[in-house]
């Protein structure tokens, strides 16, 4: 799955369409859009909003370590490195108020420029701009998205996207200019998530034996009558296995028929049993 | 690597974090010369980066970063009990630079650390402060290349030349900087030490192959070994770890003529020997982050240490002592 958290409708709007999400009807507090195993959470604005809408998300819908989640936004950029439209992939996000720095693992190439974000609890000018601002871009939710995500998702797999829309002076707000600005973006996200699923794909694979592992121990506990240590010890076992002769051993199904009459005689059964799985 | 692989990965050291401390440290300046296309992102302290929790550390593999730091607190630690003390008193180890360019499977850094980038100490002058003092009151047997390949890392910053240049005004030092690297040429213009070690990690091409990626192939070591011996140089082979494969003996013994075919013994200082072993938490560690052969083999445990069983680990040293010794005199092996 793939979390994407926005603030405002206006941001995620255009992913909507380009994704064909549909909006979820079921009781919340957020509007939620999904499909095609994305899931567009629009949190409204602010570090906390943001970090209660990653939770909120990636709790009722479960998130796995092969999931990804990504902030997708507009930005105001600190100096006039950038340019309105600038893509930027957020290289560390520092919560201005907490000092708290966070770091994505960036593994992939991309094809966006990459600066250092500061997340503020309210709207910054550039004439009030604290003296000890570290951050090349300035947001409102990006800090509170990254310290709930990476809570539930390896650091490789949490990534913050912004758009450069103003550089600080409170421009007035054009809608319809957001909307452009995000999905000209488009192409280039979609190229980052492909490049984090591809990645997740490749090389976080585990053996198709192994997948099945917890239904075999299942079978095996309630078979032998295994206590809990005898469980997590076979389960061990089998995973060890099953990595050093790429398949179970031959003679485990037998195990599965096995009638058990006393704890000694699963006692005698699991020591057979380890026996063969340490060979 | 594949070449489809290296097409999305981001390449070794795309990222370059710093210490705010040490950014314009004159070692940093000579690494980022070399490192000119990098992303550079500014930190606090290297452990901001280092420590994180939810590291992916076999993908962080396939694309290392880099971590630029200062050292602070102790520079020096004791020789750990299951390394060989090649029969100094002072055994300590150092280390400048945390991790490796190459990614062994065996390798007991993977259970130490919770990330695969490397972190380079660059304030290696107050490194040699410290040995400076230590000197004072008694000789040193030091491994300076203990948590790391130096040499292999000699291209991004020139610290194995740093420390035989420092080795060399030092009487009572020893220093040992092993490696898995070709890279001797690095070395060729500086003069051989009596008090420097170069010693080189050597197994067979099939464990290599299996086990050692990213690793230069054994051929190309021993080309580099043989050149550091034609040079005057003191070289020390290590066959360690030596690892339990289906055909281990004829593996190892097809390993041992082809060394000694290329080498000659009489211009080796000494041969160490030892069987994979692992501290019990380290290997803990490595079997969540890494299924394979290595972490999944039944090893067994005495004094906190995982290796091979008893009768195993006998057969195997005795084997391959017996093997060894048909090319190089008892008194040059030392076995842990």
């Amino acid at each position: 799955m793939i979390y994407i958290v926005t603030a405002f409708h206006v941001e995620a709007k255009p992913l909507i369409e380009h994704f064909d999400l549909k909006k979820l009807y079921e009781p919340s507090k957020f509007q939620i859009f999904s499909g095609n195993d994305i899931l567009l959470i629009e949190s409204k604005e602010g570090i906390v909003k943001s970090s209660i809408a990653t939770t909120f998300a990636m709790t009722k819908f479960g998130a796995g370590s092969k999931d990804i989640a990504l902030n997708i936004g507009i930005c105001g950029a600190v100096e006039n490195a950038f340019s309105k439209g600038d893509i930027i992939l957020c290289n560390k996000i520092i919560n201005h108020h907490s000092k708290k720095a966070f770091y994505p693992d960036i593994l992939i190439q991309h094809s966006m420029k990459e600066a250092t974000l500061e997340s503020f609890m309210h709207p910054v000018k550039k004439e009030s701009l604290p003296v000890e601002i570290e951050g090349d871009i300035v947001d409102m939710e990006s800090a509170g998205f990254f310290e709930a995500a990476s809570i539930f998702l390896p650091l490789h797999n949490v990534h913050c996207i912004k758009i450069v829309y103003d550089f600080l002076d409170f421009e007035k707000i054009n809608l319809v200019e957001i909307q452009n600005l995000i999905k000209q973006s488009i192409p280039h996200i979609e190229s980052l998530i492909n490049s984090l699923l591809k990645l997740n794909l490749e090389f976080c694979s585990n053996a198709p034996e192994i997948d099945n592992i917890p239904l075999l121990v299942n079978k095996l506990k309630n078979s032998l009558h295994l206590t809990a240590y005898m469980t997590n010890e076979l389960e061990s076992l089998l995973k060890d296995y099953i990595i050093r002769h790429k398949k179970l051993p031959d003679s485990i199904f037998e195990f599965f028929e096995v009638q058990i009459n006393s704890k000694k005689e699963g006692k005698n059964y699991f020591d057979k049993l380890r026996k063969i799985l340490l060979s | 690597m594949t070449s489809s692989e290296k097409s999305f990965l981001a390449k070794h050291f795309s990222h370059v974090y710093i210490e705010k401390a040490v950014l314009s440290h004159p070692v940093t300046i000579k690494i980022l010369e070399n490192l000119q296309n990098s992303q550079i992102v500014k930190i606090d302290n290297y452990k901001e980066v280092f420590c994180r929790a939810r590291q992916n550390y076999s993908l962080q593999e396939k694309s290392k970063k880099l971590i630029l730091a200062k050292k602070w607190g102790e520079f020096l630690y004791p020789g750990p009990s299951i390394c060989h003390n090649f029969g100094y008193d002072n055994f300590f180890y150092t280390s400048n630079i945390l991790n490796c360019i190459y990614s062994c499977e065996y390798c007991f850094l993977k259970g130490m650390y919770s990330s695969a980038n490397v972190v380079i100490f660059v304030n290696i002058e107050d490194y040699f402060k410290e040995i400076d003092a230590v000197l004072k009151n008694k000789p040193l047997y030091l491994s300076v290349s203990y948590e790391t390949d130096l040499l292999a890392l000699e291209k991004i910053v020139p610290f194995s030349s740093a420390w035989i240049e420092y080795a060399a005004s030092k009487q009572n030092l020893t220093i040992e900087i092993r490696t898995k690297s070709t890279n001797f040429q690095a070395l060729e213009n500086l003069k051989p030490q009596d008090n420097v070690i170069l010693a080189w990690t050597l197994s067979p091409q099939e464990i290599i192959e299996k086990f050692e990626h990213g690793t230069p192939s054994l051929s190309s070591r021993l080309y580099a070994i043989k050149k550091a011996t034609e040079n005057g140089w003191k070289v020390r082979l290590c066959f360690d770890p030596i690892l339990y494969i289906e055909d281990w003996k004829s593996i190892y013994e097809k390993f041992l003529k082809q060394v000694f075919g290329e080498i000659n013994p009489d211009k080796i200082l000494d041969i160490s020997l030892g069987l994979f072993r692992i501290p019990k938490d380290y290997l803990k560690r490595m079997k969540k982050a890494f299924a394979n052969e290595i972490t999944s083999f039944p090893y067994e445990e005495s004094q906190n240490i995982y290796t091979y069983p008893k009768e195993l680990k006998e057969e195997m040293t005795n084997t391959i002592l017996l093997k060894l010794r048909e090319f190089v005199l008892p008194s040059k092996i030392f076995v842990i």
